[in-house]
């Protein structure tokens, strides 16, 4: 029979000491952010209904789900993500609170991951959600938001990429397709997929919107992009839509991130729910983007409730990934001192050191029956001193 | 831009592709020595493009880029579509080309009769996307060497592989019953490389659209 009690799924992993604090430093700060702009803290069911991630807008791939049955039969899905549980939430729990809402989170999601390509199953996200309002400083909130979270740790090697869902969705209005090829084109303009995006348009026609459509992976970049993207295909919505974009793109510069932003206009998200402004955030040494968000203004009323709202979420163990590598990654400190006492004293010596723990040095207990194996035991450890208590304490430094 | 002195990392997949994309890069003008003189070396730096060529199979081609570690990969598109992943693929190379096809044994009426078909191949993603897209249940068994031999020992109706000429198809007897899809060399770059260095990266894609 082959043994699996030894080992962890395909995907997770245990942590230990130094990355645990690598990771609880990084969700604190990550909760002080968001807590200091007055977002308060939900936590959502580690495990929902399945039809939670199965309708509209918010259908998530199901090989991409953890699956489970519970006792009526009914299916249930490890959360995947955390704002569709939170649109639910609002949608039932929070209807008649006061708007706007400022709910951050700080939890595990669950993706079923193609094997032995070395992604995570297990993935801690933080994040906030915006909810009920539809106002370019809300857009600006959560952006600002966004990129302090993204350099909380790393004060250079960023990028905030931004872009707009609609201006792709403006342009496939155009053309007479079927939904399906929509979806293709969707696909190969997301993947910068030039050879094959060029082929597939070929075939539906030639006009401004094919055309516009053929250069949409390649317009990303600075400031350049909204000319650029003006030029190629222009009317009262699309203007509209480059003009919020670049007062966003503005503003952020002018926070002091010149030349960390960056715009790009082919960006059309897997996830659905999305409807306007739409961003990603990059870190040098993580091969993937560690932070997403964007405004959904439908979602939240797919659960009978209408908001709009906006929000971002960033990876957790990326970034603790990263601060673990560098130098200033907290370390796991030896103990400050380790305090023995012979058998009648057994009792007095756990006084001490707790006494000694109260006044705020971390202490051990020895657990050895004879101080030469407390001795040696400090010395492995590299603990520096030694309290040894009987009728009065001695003080060794070792 | 802040400046980034590290070189563009590129992997190639060994072989075949490999050679056509050195050739490509001396046709740009870049000086290839130390590739074409690599020995047993399997990180050779191309100092005068600022780029590092990593040597790899086609698999790890996709599995390096789309973990970053590498910034960019040429790789067929044949693996390209057996493994999926998320990178850009942005140009055809135009090297590399050869096709994914159905054959079967001369004269044997694949399509005929109501039985559920078997297909041996080594690409089982391709097939299996392959049949979907037409509605057809099927039964696929993966074969790691000489796929014509499974139809030959009627452990198969048919196979879908890579078609060069045509050649050893018929000289073993099948035919080609139809095409799947083109297959050529693709340059593909990783997502995050593509926005952190985009100056450096559209430089070259245009030298090598311009090259090519």
């Amino acid at each position: 029979m082959k043994r699996y009690d030894l080992i962890t799924p395909e995907g997770t992993k245990d942590l230990l000491f130094d990355e645990c604090l690598s990771r609880r430093a990084v969700e604190n700060r990550f909760a002080e952010i968001f807590k200091s702009h007055g977002y308060s803290e939900v936590v959502t069911t580690g495990i929902e209904f399945y039809d939670v991630f199965n309708k509209g807008s918010r259908s998530i791939p199901q090989e991409q789900l953890y699956k489970l049955v519970d006792s009526k039969g009914r299916l249930i899905a490890m959360r995947p993500d955390s704002t569709i549980p939170i649109a639910r939430l609002v949608a039932t729990r929070l209807k008649d609170a006061e708007m706007p809402l400022r709910l951050y989170y700080i939890q595990t999601m669950y993706e079923n991951n193609a094997l032995l390509k070395g992604h995570s199953d297990e993935i801690v996200q933080a994040g906030i959600e915006l909810i009920g309002s539809d106002s370019k400083k809300a857009d600006f909130e959560v952006l600002s938001t966004a990129m302090e979270t993204l350099t909380a740790f790393e004060k250079d090697k960023f990028r905030l990429e931004i872009g707009t869902i609609g201006f792709f969705k403006e342009l496939i209005s155009k053309l007479d397709i079927d939904e399906n090829t929509a979806e293709e084109i969707r696909y190969l303009v997301s993947n910068k997929n030039y050879p094959a995006l060029n082929d597939l348009l070929d075939g539906i026609g030639n006009n401004d919107a094919t055309r516009a459509l053929k250069q949409l992976p390649r317009l990303f970049g600075g400031e350049e992009v909204f000319e650029r993207a003006s030029k190629l295909f222009s009317d009262e919505k699309i203007e509209k839509m480059l003009s919020d974009l670049r007062f966003v793109y503005n503003s952020l510069s002018k926070l002091g991130y010149e030349g960390k932003i960056i715009v790009d206009l082919g960006t059309v998200n897997r996830v659905d729910y999305y409807t306007g402004i739409v961003f990603r955030g990059y870190l040098e040494g993580i091969g993937e983007p560690v932070l997403s968000g964007g405004r959904y203004n439908k979602l939240i009323s797919e659960f009978g409730f209408d908001a709009a709202a906006t929000g971002f979420g960033i990876n957790v163990n990326a970034v603790s990934s990263l601060l673990l590598k560098s130098e200033n990654a907290p370390r796991t400190k030896v103990s400050d001192a380790i305090v023995f006492g012979e058998k009648e004293n057994v009792l007095k010596a756990v006084a001490y050191s707790n006494a000694l723990a109260k006044s705020g040095m971390t202490v051990e207990n020895s657990l050895f029956e004879t101080l030469e194996e407390t001795r040696e035991y400090a010395r492995k450890k590299g603990i520096s001193k030694l309290y040894v208590v009987s009728n009065e304490v001695k003080e060794i430094d070792l | 831009m802040y400046i980034m002195n590290k070189p563009i990392r590129i992997a190639l997949t060994k072989g075949r592709l490999e050679k056509d994309t050195v050739g490509l890069l001396e046709k740009i003008g870049f000086d290839c020595t130390t590739v074409r003189e690599k020995g047993r070396k399997l990180i050779l730096p191309i100092s005068d493009a600022n780029l590092e060529v990593v040597l790899a199979k086609a698999n790890d081609v996709i599995t390096y880029v789309e973990h970053g570690v590498c910034d960019m990969g040429v790789v067929g598109k044949d693996t390209i579509m057996e493994m999926g992943g998320s990178f850009f693929e942005l140009v055809d190379l135009g090297f590399g080309r050869c096709r994914f096809a159905l054959a079967a044994k001369k004269g044997s009426g694949f399509y005929g009769g109501y039985d559920i078909k078997t297909i041996a191949t080594k690409y089982p993603n391709v097939a299996r996307a392959y049949f979907e897209s037409k509605g057809m249940d099927l039964e696929i068994v993966k074969i790691e060497g000489s796929v014509e031999l499974a139809p030959l020992l009627e452990l198969s109706d048919g196979i879908v592989d890579i078609v060069e000429t045509g050649t050893t198809l018929k000289e073993n007897g099948l035919e080609i019953i139809e095409d799947i899809a083109p297959i050529s060399a693709r340059l593909i770059v990783n997502t995050v490389s593509m926005k952190l260095r985009q100056a450096e990266i559209e430089k070259l894609v245009s030298l090598v659209e311009a090259n090519l």
